[in-house]
């Protein structure tokens, strides 16, 4: 058996996760997010969950050992989709275009039982004001398969750029 | 500068009229090429500009990499333990020297002959030196090349690439005891840390300069934000907050009213620990630095902006901010978060948290305010030589001021301020007209 059979699927509490779920899971999360279907997005979140974004010149540290872009608990989660679904998000309104791309898609067992870790590549193209921007880099999730499917933990974000290029804020969901 | 340049642009660059109560900017000033490569030359090449923290390379041989006015260097401390300002650029033929971020090294070695540097800026070693003439003067003339002014001041490195540039200290002003009052906060000091925002904006420096010093932004732009304060419990007011010139171009906004300080402030969305956390710090600043000095430390957000390019945001929690104009309509954006030494785990949470909440392109507020920089160069190309209607409005204010009221945070007057001063060092023409009143304290305030 190859390195990737073995993870194309997780045991995880008595359950078996297998890739093509969690391609659904991050395709159909992509798919609400370019649709800017904001309830949506919540809802695939559990209680307690976190958003982060850590800067560009990450190496690893811990969690408030170092500065990021995204910070969330699960109360600023809910902040930032309120904001992002007011007309007075004004670096959101109009929305930005967003089209993603995720793949390499990769499962882990998670370090705390009844999780699994997902790694994925992705592209995020922009179009916002007559200018075209792209965001790579990669996830670092940890979900839970619960009986309303899979729900994030941690969603992670983890920028492939050297620093925010020109005209690529943060504004909406990456 | 030449004076040809100087003729291509429309002018005045500011007009004031103290008959009409108006204050205009002229908006070439964010646009023309011309301008920029002036303000280059009259700005960044002859005053003090901000490099980094010390706690950025806190042990001896630390270094980072940073471009500040276009130039790249290396920002250092050598084995001595002297802090460091090098031309990034090998004096053989000019080969950037360090390709690295940042680490941690007590030579630079350079790629491309392999000349060989140590951190105090002397020559290593330079291969097969027996070529040439004079093996001494050529290490005394190669050594690394430093920038020519360097001071620091509570932990904020400062360089300069005017070697007559006046003492740090005399440049700074009344706005160094702003930084000194931030280092006061904690009686273990406060320190940067890794996790560096780095980011760009299609917009001119100039802009993040007057979005810093408009307390008017605030509400209308960061709706939702102010939004998710009162939701939280915490009621957001601009009532009674103030705006100072501190001369040399400084400012300083005193804000009162516009959410809690973490360790010193506290509100409901920082929850009960903190609360008593809050409670134990105050009365230690207080023994340690009396009733009146902890009230000005504790009590006030300040956002400070040291010209030209350093911007201190003493607010929820810390951060300091560095604008390096790129091209006129192009902004490079650096962030570093400002923490306690010593602080409690938890408060240390909070602390990052609510301040990246807030600043960053990635926050809930900081996103608004890049759209409005933008919004506003993609917005003046509608009247580009369009003569009088090429002008931006700074006039809030103006009616009190003659009055010899204090400028409001939601006023424009330390955005005068800051024009006249930036003129005074570009040119372009200050056109005032009717008398100034004698309240007017030549662009300088008194707190
Ligand atoms: S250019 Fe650096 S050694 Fe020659
Ligand atoms: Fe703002």
């Amino acid at each position: 058996m190859t390195q990737a059979d073995v993870r194309g699927s997780v045991e995880v509490a008595g359950r078996t996760i297998t890739r093509g779920e969690i391609e659904d899971f991050l395709y159909e999360e992509a798919d609400i997010l370019d649709a800017w279907n904001y309830d949506a997005w919540l809802a695939l979140f559990e209680e307690g969950a976190r958003y982060e974004i850590p800067t560009t010149d990450y190496r690893g540290w811990s969690l408030h050992a170092g500065g990021s872009f995204v910070d969330d608990d699960y109360d600023l989660i809910q902040a930032r989709v309120k904001r992002l679904k007011s007309r007075k998000a004004h670096a959101e309104n109009p929305h930005s275009r967003t089209q993603r791309m995720v793949s390499n898609v990769r499962l882990f067992p998670g370090e705390e039982e009844g999780t699994l870790r997902i790694r994925a590549s992705f592209v995020v193209h922009r179009a916002r004001d007559g200018q075209f921007d792209q965001y790579v880099g990669w996830y670092e999730h940890v979900v839970v398969p619960t009986q309303e499917g899979l729900k994030y933990r941690l969603r992670r974000t983890i920028l492939g750029h050297e620093a925010l290029p020109v005209g690529a804020r943060l504004s909406f969901i990456l | 500068m030449s004076s040809e340049v100087s003729e291509r642009v429309a002018e005045p660059m500011l007009v004031e009229d103290w008959e009409r109560l108006t204050f205009r900017v002229n908006r070439e000033a964010y646009r023309s090429p011309e301008i920029f490569a002036r303000e280059r030359v009259d700005v960044w090449l002859r005053t003090w500009l901000y490099l980094g923290h010390e706690t950025e390379i806190p042990d001896v041989n630390d270094f980072k990499v940073r471009t500040i006015a276009g130039r790249p260097l290396i920002f250092c401390r050598d084995t001595e333990g002297q802090v460091r300002a090098w031309l990034n650029s090998c004096p053989h033929r000019g080969t950037v020297l360090c390709r690295e971020n940042e680490g941690s090294q007590r030579r630079f070695q350079c790629f491309y002959h392999a000349w060989t540097f140590n951190n105090d800026g002397t020559v290593a070693a330079i291969p097969d030196d027996g070529a040439y003439e004079d093996i001494e003067s050529l290490q005394k003339n190669m050594m690394l090349r430093a920038v020519p002014r360097l001071e620091i001041h509570e932990g904020y490195v400062f360089i300069s690439f005017n070697p007559d540039v006046p003492p740090l200290l005399e440049h700074l002003g009344d706005a160094a005891d702003y930084m000194t009052m931030i280092e006061q906060q904690h009686p273990s000091g406060v320190t940067t840390l890794p996790g560096v925002q780095l980011y760009s904006v299609r917009g001119n420096w100039k802009l993040a300069v007057e979005n810093a010093m408009d307390g008017y932004h605030f509400s209308p732009t960061h709706n939702t934000f102010v939004g998710y304060l009162r939701e939280s419990g915490f009621a957001v007011t601009d009532d009674n907050q103030y705006a100072y010139n501190l001369g040399n171009g400084h400012s300083l906004l005193v804000l009162t009213g516009h959410g809690g300080r973490i360790s010193m402030i506290w509100e409901p969305r920082f929850g009960e620990a903190e609360k008593v956390r809050t409670e134990e710090h105050r009365a230690e600043m207080v023994e340690r630095l009396g009733e009146e000095r902890a009230h000005y430390i504790a009590d006030e957000s300040h956002i400070l902006f040291v010209f030209p390019n350093l911007l201190l945001f003493d607010i929820e929690g810390l951060s300091i901010r560095q604008l390096e104009p790129v091209a006129p309509g192009h902004t490079d954006v650096r962030a570093w978060q400002l923490v306690p030494r010593e602080e409690d785990p938890e408060s240390r949470a909070l602390r990052m948290k609510t301040v990246v909440s807030f600043v960053g392109p990635g926050g809930l507020a900081t996103p608004d305010d890049i759209e409005a920089y933008e919004a506003v160069q993609r917005g003046i190309e509608a009247t580009r030589g369009a003569g009088e209607l090429d002008y931006s409005d700074m006039s809030r204010g103006m009616r009190d001021e003659v009055k010899g009221e204090q400028g409001r945070s939601i006023d424009e007057g330390a955005m005068r301020g800051f024009w006249r001063y930036w003129e005074e060092a570009v040119g372009g023409g200050l056109e005032v007209t009717g008398d100034r009143p004698a309240s007017f304290l030549e662009g300088r305030d008194v707190r």
